[in-house]
């Protein structure tokens, strides 16, 4: 069994976040940073990792991050602020801490296999264009099979 | 002729409907032949569902890859976020074995396995990879001359670099390339390589202010850079281009007209299909005023 502390515990210490030359490197590369300066700073959230654990998996800008990688591929000192991030967030969730869109997404996720709604008509208004029917969900086993992958503890985490 | 496994994923297939009709036109017309499923789950977004268990998203993401494997057929993506969950899982179990066998573990229960040999290409890396751009340029019959377009490249085609390489992270060129093949001319601009942040738009009222502001951004800078419309890869980048010009011009005023194409548009266009066929009416920024100046129509 991965655990996800271990794999965290490895992504901290492998790459050493001592080594955190402080430069900001990830701050200046966000894009999130960059439209909400007073909101979000993944330099200072990856401080919180290490110095702030339990006051930062209650908060929402733990959940922030748009995840597009661009810190990760520019921190000089080979830091991988995204999979630390998405770690992190395992804790929270494990804790109760998910936030409330982000949950009602993965709800639309675990009942239907696709991130958005299908509306009932769709596949009415596809083949008008010339385009093959997609269902409102994805077929039943594939949908059984989702949800025996991801247990029920996880399913539990997302109804509450 | 390449034979993809067709991946088609959420947000093409039920927000972008007119970039699937064009894909399937201009991969048809390319002699492609595309096999569907109607059991592939959503790619299970990083930023969502391996936010919740890293092992059981990773789990749910292979899924995919397994099929794939099962076919033995590449994947082709329509979207770069499914393009970069299924690179980024490929990637981490391929260089994590604990992981790996973690993950075979929860595929097991559903009988599936993945062995690390499915491949997972995306529209716009197959055509510069299995057809090449010079190949494109050759059947450009109908070339786009008179079309300044700003390409909008996203994140996950090459961020980060060790999960997909298709192009050089901090200045990309390739779809720039892509589009000079069809005649066109591509409008080089500072936010090109920007992120969308439609993956973070997932997360209530702050994201959705960071979006627009984010969208206002990119659209000030195309404009600036006197772009006729914008070029992008990837469903969401298109969404999040369109829906913030129709914001902005609710909350500001502010009118852009930069019609948001997917790659496939243009290539089709120059290939001589006609904008209906690709869809291109049922797009949220109207591009009937463009099409007319480069003289294609229905």
């Amino acid at each position: 069994m991965v655990e996800t502390k271990k794999l965290l515990g490895r992504l901290l210490d492998e790459k050493k976040l001592s080594y955190c030359q402080d430069c900001g490197s990830c701050t200046g590369s966000c894009p999130m940073a960059k439209v909400l300066p007073d909101k979000y700073n993944p330099r200072k959230l990856l401080q919180r990792v290490t110095q702030d654990l339990p006051k930062l998996l209650e908060s929402d800008e733990l959940w922030l991050c748009a995840w597009c990688y661009k810190c990760t591929e520019r921190c000089p000192s080979g830091i991988q602020p995204t999979e630390i991030f998405l770690l992190t967030r395992n804790l929270a969730s494990k804790e109760g801490h998910i936030p409330r869109n982000p949950k009602a997404i993965m709800r639309q996720i675990m009942k239907s296999g696709r991130s958005v709604q299908v509306p009932d008509d769709f596949d009415d208004w596809r083949g008008e264009y010339g385009l093959p029917p997609i269902g409102v969900t994805i077929s039943q086993s594939a949908l059984d099979e989702q949800r025996k992958i991801f247990g029920k503890a996880n399913l539990r985490r997302l109804e509450s | 002729m390449s034979e993809y496994l067709l991946y088609p994923g959420c947000v093409a297939s039920v927000r972008e409907l007119g970039y699937e009709m064009a894909m399937r036109a201009v991969f048809k017309a390319l002699g492609a032949s595309l096999k569907e499923r109607d059991d592939f789950n959503c790619c299970m977004p990083a930023c969502l569902v391996h936010s919740v268990d890293y092992s059981k998203g990773l789990a749910l993401t292979s899924r995919n890859l397994a099929i794939a494997e099962e076919e033995d057929l590449p994947l082709l993506t329509l979207c770069s976020s499914c393009f970069g969950n299924l690179s980024r899982a490929k990637y981490l179990l391929d260089n994590n074995e604990d992981l790996k066998a973690d993950v075979n573990k929860s595929l097991g229960k559903v009988g599936r396995s993945y062995s690390g040999k499915a491949k997972v290409q995306h529209v716009v890396t197959a055509l510069y990879e299995d057809y090449k751009p010079e190949v494109l340029m050759n059947i450009s019959v109908s070339p786009l001359h008179g079309l300044k377009a700003a390409p909008f490249y996203g994140c996950h085609l090459f961020l980060p670099q060790r999960y997909a390489k298709f192009d050089d992270a901090d200045f990309p060129e390739k779809l720039g390339h892509l589009i000079e093949m069809t005649g066109a001319e591509s409008v080089d601009y500072h936010e090109k390589s920007s992120c969308c942040i439609g993956c973070g738009s997932f997360f209530g009222d702050v994201s959705e202010e960071a979006s627009l502001k984010l969208a206002e951004l990119i659209l000030d800078d195309v404009k600036k850079a006197g772009a006729d419309a914008i070029v992008a890869t990837c469903p969401f980048c298109m969404m999040q281009l369109e829906v913030g010009q129709m914001k902005l011009k609710e909350a500001k005023g502010k009118e852009y007209g930069l019609p948001v194409f997917h790659y496939v548009d243009i290539l089709g266009l120059s290939m001589g299909l006609k904008p209906g066929e690709l869809g291109l009416d049922l797009r949220r920024i109207d591009s009937s005023k463009l099409l007319e100046r480069l003289g294609r129509s229905n």
